[in-house]
């Protein structure tokens, strides 16, 4: 099972993370982050993630800050 | 099994102080990875300029100097030769807008590249005056809005954008020069690829090196970072073409 972690304290929402993800397993979460906007997290319900790092490589703000692989 | 971390050459606990979006935060992250893998974090000495990219030294584990706006070729020209002379050769490389490396600081930038300096520049090019507001630069494409061209820039009024890497190609000096975007992960990649070819040709002692970034500059386009990243990908790269302008060891 492959997963990521987002440090939402440094996610300033500009959802790029969302649209590089072919899975789209990224989604706007509830909380409000620094910038006003909604933050984002990772919702992986059916383990479809494969761990290929592209979201980390995109996130400009470093807010994925580890992509696990199994 | 992790398969991407946070660079060991970007600071614990920073945080990046650029907009949202913005390709700045891309770029740092490349230049930090590059460090990390040719590791070389303990012989690299940054020079930082004014601009957006001015708190280098909040996000770098590098040694940093800041120079003044438009010199940082010419400060990191200083600081290579000052370490040479004493048998001590470090890895100099430069990071600066598009305003600071070719508005302001033309002279020193062509000069350097002239001189077959042995250092690296990095030139993010958002083609505007990104921390002050977004004016025109020199480097504002045909028609594009700005806040001082509110018509888009005209060849009346403003004349020609510069194509900073074909410039830089064409002195003698300069071992690499190329332009790199960082809209898909394709190209980010290429970046990242480019920016470590820059470095090991100073590590090689071949002269100048160069890489122009074309970066985004969502709040100053005052669009999406998608659709920031698209604009780059449809209508900048047909002014800017993403290439590789000078390699010496490749022809």
């Amino acid at each position: 099972m492959s997963y990521i972690v987002i440090d939402s304290s440094k996610c300033k929402s500009c959802y790029l993370c969302m649209e590089v993800c072919p899975n789209k397993l990224i989604k706007k979460s509830g909380n409000v982050g620094k910038t006003g906007e909604y933050t984002v997290e990772f919702v992986d319900k059916e383990n479809k993630c494969t761990g290929c790092a592209m979201c980390a490589m995109m996130c400009p703000d470093i807010a994925i800050t580890g992509v696990y692989k199994e | 099994m992790q398969v991407y971390a946070k660079p060991k050459s970007i600071k614990e606990n920073s945080s990046f102080t650029f907009c949202s979006g913005c390709d700045h935060g891309l770029a740092l992250k490349l230049v930090a990875s590059v460090i990390d893998e040719l590791d070389i974090q303990q012989d690299t000495i940054a020079v930082a300029s004014s601009g957006c990219s001015v708190f280098l030294y909040n996000f770098l584990e590098v040694d940093c100097i800041e120079s003044p706006h438009g010199r940082a070729c010419a400060v990191a020209t200083g600081v290579k030769r000052a370490h040479k002379a004493r048998n001590n050769d470090k890895i100099v490389f430069t990071y600066q807008g598009d305003g600071d490396f070719a508005s302001i600081g033309l002279g020193e930038s062509i000069h350097s590249a002239l001189r077959g300096e042995n250092i690296t520049a990095i030139c993010i090019n958002n083609t505007n005056y990104g921390m002050t507001g977004g004016q025109l630069g020199p480097t504002t494409a045909m028609g594009q809005i700005t806040t001082t061209s509110p018509t888009g820039r005209n060849r009346e009024y403003h004349g020609f954008p510069i194509k900073t890497a074909e410039h830089i190609a064409l002195c003698e000096g300069t071992a690499f020069s190329a332009r790199v975007a960082l809209y898909d992960i394709k190209n980010i990649y290429n970046a990242k690829n480019m920016i470590k070819k820059a470095f090991e040709y100073q590590k090689k002692g071949l002269g100048f090196s160069f890489v122009e970034i074309l970066s985004s500059c969502p709040t100053n386009w005052k669009l999406s970072p998608s659709d920031s990243h698209k604009k780059i990908k449809e209508e900048l790269t047909k002014v800017y073409p993403l290439k590789v302008f000078k390699d010496v060891l490749n022809g």
